[in-house]
């Protein structure tokens, strides 16, 4: 369990899950993806420039619709291939996926809005509602 | 609940972490996304949505497409029940996958989404992904 922004209350009370199974997969790729998931993840739900709910995007709606959210940052950092940090990448932010029984199951960098660097690319037509 | 402390979270994802360069192609399920991840270099990524079913990822470093997200596994599959007849025990080839995707589009071979599937579907060859399902 990570402590995330409940985007209701405003303070850190939410609770996301992320399996052990993710965890495993994302550490084998390398000290990158490790490192993303250790320090880029917990920061991003706990200091989201957004949180929306709801996928339109993807095909199975009647499951991902409702319920499942998406919190939205700029990480302060990046890391390269080899893991040594370097400053984030310009004009993207860092998403993180979350189902609707509060599980993160993916979480990646994006190309932001060209007119809102905060938000990520098609964000207007992409979720449901923005909750914060 | 109470919530793991961001810094002990750090150091127990750290336990996990390989070389780089021991990286393999890999293409795993995860049942809380219904989906399939699917990845040929360890290179950080960007994703960018390629269509309803694949989001794909390319390199930080040199922008070749380096992977994909496979969205909604399981309604995918019951739109196309041919693909149970590929999954061999519980296994499915993503290049099966990605072929069943090249007629859903129309607008013939510059189409660039017809092009990001045949990629994929080289890149799957090429690596003989495979991915353990639990539906399908």
């Amino acid at each position: 369990m990570v402590a995330a922004i409940d985007p209701v209350a405003g303070s850190p009370t939410a609770r996301i899950q992320i399996s052990w199974h993710r965890l495993h997969a994302v550490g084998s790729r390398g000290p990158a993806h490790a490192l993303e998931a250790a320090y880029i993840v917990p920061a991003v739900l706990s200091g989201p420039t957004a949180i929306f709910e709801g996928l339109r995007w993807d095909e199975d709606e009647d499951r991902w619709g409702y319920g499942s959210r998406c919190y939205c940052g700029r990480p302060d950092r990046s890391y390269a291939r080899d893991g040594s940090e370097g400053p984030p990448y310009a004009g993207q932010v860092y998403l993180v996926f979350i189902n609707e029984d509060g599980v993160a199951y993916n979480w990646r960098w994006e190309k932001a809005a060209p007119d809102a660097p905060d938000l990520p690319e098609g964000h207007d037509v992409r979720f449901r509602r923005r909750l914060l | 609940m109470t919530a793991m402390p961001n810094d002990e979270f750090a150091d127990e994802v750290l336990k996990l972490a390989g070389k780089a360069e021991d990286f393999q192609p890999q293409a795993v399920y995860d049942p809380d996304g219904d989906c399939i991840e699917f990845l040929v270099k360890a290179d950080p990524f960007y994703a960018k949505r390629l269509d309803d079913l694949v989001t794909v990822y390319h390199s930080q470093e040199t922008d070749e497409l380096v992977g994909c997200l496979i969205k909604s596994v399981t309604s995918f599959c019951r739109k196309h029940p041919q693909l149970r007849i590929v999954v061999q025990d519980g296994r499915l080839k993503l290049e099966s996958l990605f072929l069943t995707r090249l007629p859903a589009s129309e607008a013939g071979e510059s189409d660039p989404v017809m092009v990001t599937y045949q990629k994929l579907a080289e890149v799957a060859h090429e690596t003989n992904a495979e991915a353990e399902l639990q539906t399908c």
